[in-house]
């Protein structure tokens, strides 16, 4: 081995998201646990952490952490649950790295779950509200897609974008979706189907959102890696904030909080391999790819449009669908991402003949609020 | 016992921003917060209270038809961002049955309007929203 990794990941799996009315919280993390343990070799476990948005709202249970261990058998570790909106996978999973990052020789748990499908559409809707600021703008009625949409406007307007060229987005990921096993949508769509949708906040339509889904992802991070040949590795990692009243910021058409992280990186202007974003709205997804410095501003969606970020690529961005095809399991969804992008790199059907050594993961918090950025690699 | 699921008290401790767009001024450099905050980005946190000014220009707008349950009866909703003699405030744009007539520049006021309900026996929540000056019909 000649790189060192902060933390490996010997061990994934994901449930394909879903509406699950027949399953609770517990069956969801227990099949998604058991069976990630499974793949890494059952190695014993220094603690779980649990990242979940919606448990207490959704599914009326606080302190979920001894249930889901109790119902999984999983006895002996302390459980960690963190809640930090949809971006709460990835910061669980900056938790849980330093942890293995701290110990010469261990493992812990990290599973992702969560069930908006438990509340009707406008209890979601009321839920995802209060990923804003709740005594300012979801007192009067903002949800996340009502910044999106201002953003969309500001950037169109801004690059001279016509409602077409955003609409590339879900025409792509539907695509890549449509080749996933596991992605929640699998069906290719067409620009007349994206045209013909229904408005949700213009101009963003109902394919720019990416569909509530309950599910849950797991994944085992170790110290060291359960392989000598080959092994995902995490390299690096870095953290960033916004303004958390979104009226306050100074500029609407970039992702301020994803700018910041991605400054612990190496600039990434060079970068080579897969990406993964996250695109709770197509316009996100978008911005994404330019705050972490992978095109200049104003310019991704002409590179999307011209298949810049295709599979094959250099830049190859979200190979599974992104959130768009598989969909926003919410507190889960940035474990969706890390266990994804995991196979992507060890190349596991459908993602096998990539080739590909390097891998950049954006998990953010609500619209622009906080973002974790992380360097996945091939070790060998 | 009336089965009430919005908080009275954190519905009354903000009336001050809600009904008289109340910010914070800071005392060494002058920036003004709304919403209010305990630090200011100069490191004081010595603050004085100001009022915004009841007139602006709006920056951008949308209209969500996709609303949450509170507002359901109140579809669609409009929401711009304002700037108020910069300070920029998000809020509800109302008397406009035309949003396709708004732009960027086009004049508001700050008006008092009932924000919703809490049900049939709870209180009812007012705040701040705004009205394009010249209308937009």
């Amino acid at each position: 081995m000649s790189i060192s990794a902060l933390g490996y990941i010997n061990g994934v799996h994901i449930i394909p998201p879903g509406r699950y009315y027949d399953k609770g919280y517990r069956e969801l993390f227990a099949e998604a646990a058991l069976k990630a343990l499974e793949s890494a070799g059952n190695p014993d476990i220094k603690a779980i952490y649990i990242a979940s948005a919606l448990s207490e709202l959704a599914g009326e249970q606080m302190a979920i952490g001894n249930v889901l261990r109790d119902y999984s058998g999983i006895r002996n570790a302390p459980s960690i649950r963190v809640e930090n909106g949809d971006g709460s996978g990835g910061f669980a999973f900056m938790v849980a790295l330093n942890h293995v990052a701290s110990m010469n020789d261990g493992c812990v748990l990290l599973v992702g779950v969560d069930k908006p499908h438990e509340v009707t559409s406008l209890k979601q809707n009321k839920y995802a509200s209060y990923l804003l600021d709740s005594d300012y703008e979801s007192y009067f009625g903002a949800t996340p897609v009502v910044l999106a949409a201002l953003m969309a406007k500001q950037y169109m307007r801004s690059y001279e974008y016509k409602y077409e060229d955003l609409a590339t987005w879900a025409i792509k990921m539907h695509e890549r979706g449509s080749k996933t096993p596991f992605a929640y949508f699998k069906k290719a769509a067409k620009l007349k189907d994206v045209l013909d949708s229904e408005l949700v906040a213009d101009p963003l339509r109902l394919y720019d959102v990416s569909p509530f889904v309950d599910g849950a992802a797991a994944l085992v991070l170790c110290s060291k890696p359960n392989s000598k040949d080959q092994a995902v590795g995490v390299l690096g990692y870095g953290f960033g904030a916004s303004n958390s009243y979104f009226a306050s910021r100074n500029d609407y058409t970039v992702l301020m909080s994803v700018t910041e992280a991605v400054k612990a990186l190496n600039p990434l202007n060079d970068f080579n391999g897969i990406v993964s974003v996250h695109d709770t709205y197509s316009i996100l997804g978008v911005l994404a790819l330019e705050s972490l410095g992978l095109c200049k501003r104003g310019s991704a969606l002409r590179l999307l449009n011209e298949g810049y970020f295709d599979p094959g690529g250099k830049v190859m961005v979200n190979l599974d669908g992104g959130l768009k095809a598989v969909g926003n399991s919410m507190g889960a969804s940035g474990v969706y991402q890390l266990a994804s992008v995991t196979m992507q790199l060890r190349g596991d059907k459908p993602f096998n003949g990539l080739n590909a050594e390097a891998a950049v993961v954006e998990d953010m918090v609500g619209v622009d609020q906080e973002s974790v950025v992380f360097m996945l690699k091939v070790v060998k | 016992m009336v089965d009430q699921s919005l908080s009275v008290p954190k519905y009354w401790r903000r009336i001050p921003q809600y009904y008289r767009l109340t910010a914070l001024k800071c005392r060494k450099c002058g920036r003004v917060y709304f919403p209010p905050r305990a630090v200011c980005e100069c490191g004081s946190r010595e603050f004085d209270e100001v009022e915004l000014p009841r007139r602006g220009k709006l920056i951008e707008f949308t209209v969500l038809r996709s609303v949450t349950s509170d507002f359901e009866k109140q579809r669609p909703l409009i929401f711009g961002i304002v700037d108020l003699n910069g300070v920029r405030v998000l809020g509800q744009l109302v008397d406009c049955p035309n949003p396709e007539k708004l732009s960027d520049n086009t004049e508001v006021e700050v008006v008092f309007r009932r924000v919703k309900e809490d049900s049939d026996y709870g209180i009812i929540y007012y705040g701040f929203k705004l009205r394009p000056v010249k209308g937009c019909w």
